[in-house]
């Protein structure tokens, strides 16, 4: 029995606590405290955030898929009171009748963070009682299909949205994302063939991945963060609509920016329509651009680039992945673009840091290193990872690098080869 | 109030807050540390209090003087600005390098004085400790009393994990209790004092065949059950006869697994002598020696099945003893504790031991899960 005059200082602290320790734990320790002692028996049933997963039920050869079902279904049945956050990812399980029935229980509870993630394998419907959940706050859903009904009003509260394979029809997800007034974070990903307007006054961070054929951020004056990565589709079609200037459509209307991130084609899709005669918009807060598998081979996609870090006053890093082509590349006919189109009087006064990836050391990618380093008084670090592809030409990439000027006394260049 | 407030904004020279603990003992602190404390902030901006020794600040009573020790140093590393995250979680780290007693007192504090970052990293650290851990050793960590009986202890098990273990566990426990009825049954019989308590269970098990009374004939199996059980009755056929009230049984629900274990003692000891059985005994009385008879359910399954599910109980009975051991020891020291029992008051005229024989007597409602 151990010591007997020891004090049971753990049961006496107010269960407040004794909630914060058991959400810490695994739902299985958590449940397990009940064979602790009489006092312990069903602290574990008030507790307002239940977390499964794979391992809440013991390994066994088979039956965790029905163990899981019925441990989560018992679960749910012996528990009291408000339940706010329901997280389910468990791999081993599928589509089942029992999620219905927990959604329904879960909407009864006032929900507000509800995240589902089944395996693999056919997607689920989601039971239509989730557009009930009125006071949901944040939601994530994985391989499912949604159905908003018609009197769906929208969520009032919910700040934080994400939808991984999700299958919904293109006005649905529309209406969804502007009939949540509080909507800050949208993470959208494998959705195909879309195209998507966004209108959420207060969102701030914005994850797009997919398919998507035109993007208009119609209404997000305030957004803080954006990544965007865009595949082509099969039949290759362009890009949005070649009357429409993607640059304006997609980053006009965003002064607070502070970080950009675009993936695979994000940048071909922004030099879609990119005239000269641009507007001019300024991105005072941007701080971090980073932009991968630019062509240096395509002139619009340079100047997307160049008119993105000449937006951007305050730019502090600046990361480039290239994705040239050496041997298309290399005939570079507009070399003079460089000594004509770009103002050398204009310097990156705040410019620190620049990666640049993937560098097959085509003409423009040098010009470009040159450039910038040129015109970067304060940089610290240029670093250079050459393309693995890329191997004869890496001596004379450094040899041409020793050649550029460098506006900064303190620059360190960086060469890295795995 | 306004003005105090003011004051308290103002960076003048280095000032001071005076925080006097539930005890009575009065101490001084830098402010910017005890402003740390919400609850304290909010005293000093609100009341204005604190300012002087007359005018102390009350802290709630949870804060005993070595705990508020604890709490300034944590708030005056914490309140310097500027620190890295790296340098604050090392000093967590070892800041939480405490036993558990006083890790409970300073969270308790922490909580009312609403030191957030603090009630954080302490429950964190409690979660840390208990996690993994099997009841037995959170008991023993925490002092926690042990006040549920072995039944309770399975119920939220059975309910909720539907753990395979804890199904054969109670399919174990059921063809104990079974087994022990009956044998009490044969008693019955013998002394004549039968009393027609037969449950639904025994009238299953006469349907099915059974004997209610287990004279009438059966296969070469249940020939070599009789003559065990008639040993057993030898053995403790005397130490029911003395006690004959069965009402006043009480706690049944803690004994199954102690008389099961009794049980088994029983039989593999069954010279008269009755040795007391070493904890590694445990594989052995899990062994297939054992026929467990479970005649209402099992007897009249066809043979492979039965093979499969002896099969099933022995394998169970290994994994006991090999990946669940605290539930072993649990079973083991309690039936220890009981044999010791029987040792000791020789013929059993213990009211302990003879509960448990007794137990047999009553129809437990029987709990099997498959």
């Amino acid at each position: 029995m151990g010591d007997v005059l020891g004090v049971d200082h753990l049961s006496d602290l107010p269960q407040s606590i004794i909630e914060c320790i058991l959400t810490r734990l695994p739902i299985r320790d958590a449940i397990r405290t009940s064979i602790l002692s009489r006092r312990w028996r069903y602290k574990w049933t008030t507790l307002t955030q239940l977390v499964f997963d794979d391992d809440c039920v013991a390994m066994s050869n088979d039956g965790i898929y029905e163990d899981l079902i019925y441990f989560i279904t018992h679960v749910l049945f012996l528990h009291e009171g408000p339940i706010h956050k329901f997280h389910l990812s468990a791999t081993y399980l599928q589509n089942t009748p029992d999620l219905d029935q927990w959604l329904l229980f879960l909407s009864r509870k006032g929900i507000r963070e509800l995240i589902i993630e089944l395996g693999d394998g056919e997607w689920f419907r989601v039971h239509s009682c989730l557009f009930n959940c009125s006071k949901l706050t944040l939601l994530e859903l994985y391989r499912c299909e949604l159905d908003p009904p018609p009197t769906f009003k929208g969520f009032l509260c919910l700040k934080s949205l994400k939808l991984h394979q999700v299958l919904i029809a293109p006005e649905d997800i529309e209406s969804l994302i502007s009939n949540c007034p509080l909507l800050e974070s949208l993470a959208l990903s494998y959705f195909d063939s879309l195209v998507l307007n966004i209108c959420a006054p207060n969102l701030k961070y914005l994850y797009l991945e997919g398919e998507f054929r035109d993007i208009c951020l119609q209404n997000t004056p305030l957004l803080v963060s954006i990544s965007v990565a865009l595949y082509m589709n099969d039949e290759s079609e362009p890009f949005g609509d070649l009357s429409d200037c993607n640059y304006e459509k997609f980053l006009g209307g965003v002064p607070y920016l502070e970080k950009l991130t675009g993936h695979v084609y994000f940048t071909k899709y922004l030099s879609i329509g990119n005239s000269a005669r641009k507007m001019p918009i300024s991105y005072i807060y941007l701080k971090s651009i980073e932009l991968h598998q630019v062509s240096f081979e395509d002139m619009n996609e340079i100047l997307v680039v160049l008119r993105l870090i000449t937006s951007s006053p305050n730019l502090e890093e600046l990361q480039i992945s290239g994705s040239s082509n050496p041997v298309a590349a290399s005939e570079a006919p507009d070399l003079d673009f460089w000594e004509n189109e770009c103002p050398s009087n204009l310097t990156f006064g705040k410019l620190r840091v620049v990666k640049a990836t993937d560098m097959s050391g085509v003409p423009h990618e040098m010009e470009f290193i040159k450039y910038l380093l040129r015109n970067c008084p304060v940089l610290e670090i240029m670093s250079i990872r050459p393309c693995v592809y890329v191997t004869d030409r890496r001596l004379n990439m450094l040899i041409e690098l020793l050649k550029f000027r460098r506006a900064s006394p303190e620059a360190e260049i960086l060469f890295i080869q795995e | 109030m306004s003005e105090s407030a003011m004051a308290v904004v103002k960076p003048e020279m280095k000032s001071y807050i005076w925080l006097q603990t539930a005890d009575g003992s009065i101490q001084q602190v830098e402010e910017e540390v005890a402003m740390f404390c919400p609850m304290i902030c909010r005293e000093i901006l609100q009341t204005g209090m604190g300012s002087s020794k007359n005018y102390a600040i009350s802290l709630p009573q949870r804060v005993n003087p070595a705990i508020l020790g604890l709490i300034l140093d944590y708030c005056r590393f914490h309140q310097v600005p500027g620190r890295s995250n790296k340098e604050r979680k090392t000093f967590d780290e070892k800041f939480i390098r405490m036993d558990t007693k006083k890790l409970c007192e300073l969270t308790s504090a922490a909580d009312s004085l609403q030191l957030k970052p603090l009630v954080d990293l302490t429950s964190r650290a409690l979660a840390r400790i208990i996690e993994g851990k099997t009841p037995e050793e959170i008991r023993e960590t925490f002092h926690l009393p042990d006040d549920l009986t072995e039944e309770e202890k399975l119920e939220p098990l059975r309910n909720i994990t539907d753990d395979p273990r804890i199904r054969l566990l109670n399919r174990l426990y059921a063809r104990k209790r079974k087994e022990l009825r009956e044998r009490e049954k044969l008693k019955n019989v013998e002394i004549e004092e039968r009393v027609d308590d037969r449950s639904v269970d025994d009238l299953l098990s006469f349907i099915n065949g059974g004997d209610g009374d287990s004279k009438a004939v059966k296969t070469n199996k249940n020939k070599k059950k009789n003559r065990r059980r008639k040993d057993q009755q030898k053995d403790s056929s005397s130490t029911t006869n003395e006690n004959g009230n069965h009402d006043k049984i009480e706690e049944l629900d803690a004994l199954p697994s102690c008389c099961q274990n009794n049980e088994f003692n029983q039989i593999l000891g069954a010279s008269p002598s009755r040795t007391v059985k070493s904890q590694d005994s445990a594989a052995a009385m899990y062994s297939s020696k054992i026929e467990f008879d479970d005649a209402d359910i099992y007897d009249d399954l066809d043979p492979a099945m039965k093979e499969e599910l002896d099969r099933e109980v022995e394998d169970f009975a290994r994994r006991l003893n090999s990946d669940w051991p605290e539930r072993v020891q649990e079973i083991l020291s309690l039936g220890q504790e009981r044999n010791l029992v029987t040792v000791l008051t020789g013929n059993g005229s213990s009211p302990r031991f003879t509960k448990q024989v007794l137990i047999g007597g009553s129809s437990l409602p029987v709990g099997v899960q498959r």
